[in-house]
């Protein structure tokens, strides 16, 4: 018995690090500007927050904090409206491909949203 | 693909949409009753499997047999009705991602290995005698599969965020 536990717990062991991710690790060190267009607006249903935009001809989903910190930094749905031009920064995936972007902060017009303060 | 018109339909439907509108807490809360459920679930069957496998022999089988199996089922049916409204919350997030193609396929492995271990002769016997040899190798072999399909099953759920 003693020595399943211990399987066990190595196998637990290991395996932690690949359970690292939900933070930052997918992303790039370095921070991102985009600028562009509202496809889709904030939605703070699911584990985190969500919103897309549209720069140039590629559609980029923004990966925004947990819903409840996000309305925390003042974001509610349908605040941001499709179609607004919006200015963001963050972190973009490590994979190039992906048009994904762990977001840090969002300005539309004058409206600020600060959904990592931490991090700028 | 079909099950891309599932996932995209699960959103849209009324559960999906009462989901979302319950607020920024409810994912949240939907993930807290899930892993509950799945703690409940794995850590009664890991009790049972572990003993059906041959650890503590001097304990009767029907005396872990019972409590494991109605807290695992307790903790499916926790699982169960926590997961189906957390998965209609953005179902469309998930076409495409190769671990819900593991889990679910595990799960129905998983459920059929659990009917097929309570229909065998060795399962009926062992709340009224001792087992036979050859009856506990049948439930030994049942453990090693529920072991087998519940792991992959979980641990192909907890990667279907890191996709």
């Amino acid at each position: 018995m003693t020595r399943l536990f211990g399987v066990l717990s190595m196998a637990l062991l290991i395996s932690t690090p690949v359970l690292a991710h939900h933070g930052w690790g997918g992303q790039e060190e370095q921070v991102t500007s985009l600028t562009g267009t509202v496809v889709q607006g904030v939605s703070l249903a699911g584990p985190h927050a969500t919103m897309k935009i549209k720069v140039g001809n590629d559609v980029w989903d923004l990966t925004l904090a947990p819903p409840a910190r996000a309305e925390r930094a003042g974001l509610k749905e349908g605040l941001i409206p499709v179609g607004a031009t919006v200015m963001v920064r963050g972190n973009r995936n490590l994979d190039h491909a992906r048009h994904e972007m762990k977001t840090i902060y969002i300005r539309q017009g004058a409206n600020e949203y600060h959904v990592y303060p931490d991090r700028e | 693909m079909a099950l891309a018109h599932v996932l995209t339909w699960l959103e849209h439907s009324p559960l999906g949409v009462f989901t979302r509108s319950l607020g920024v807490w409810s994912y949240g809360v939907l993930n807290l009753v899930h892993i509950l459920g799945i703690t409940l679930l794995f850590g009664s069957i890991l009790l049972l499997d572990v003993r059906l496998l041959g650890a503590w022999r001097q304990i009767p089988l029907a005396q872990i047999s019972r409590p494991t199996t109605t807290m695992a089922q307790i903790g499916f049916v926790l699982a169960l009705c926590s997961g189906i409204p957390m998965i209609t919350v953005k179902s469309s997030d998930y076409i495409g991602n190769p671990f819900l193609l593991i889990k679910f396929p595990a799960i129905a492995l998983a459920l059929l290995n659990v009917w097929l271990v309570h229909r065998s002769p060795a399962w009926q016997a062992h709340r009224v005698r001792a087992l036979m040899p050859a009856e506990q190798r049948r439930l030994a072999f049942g453990a090693s599969l529920s072991l087998l399909f519940w792991l992959t099953a979980i641990s192909a759920g907890r990667m279907i965020g890191y996709w």
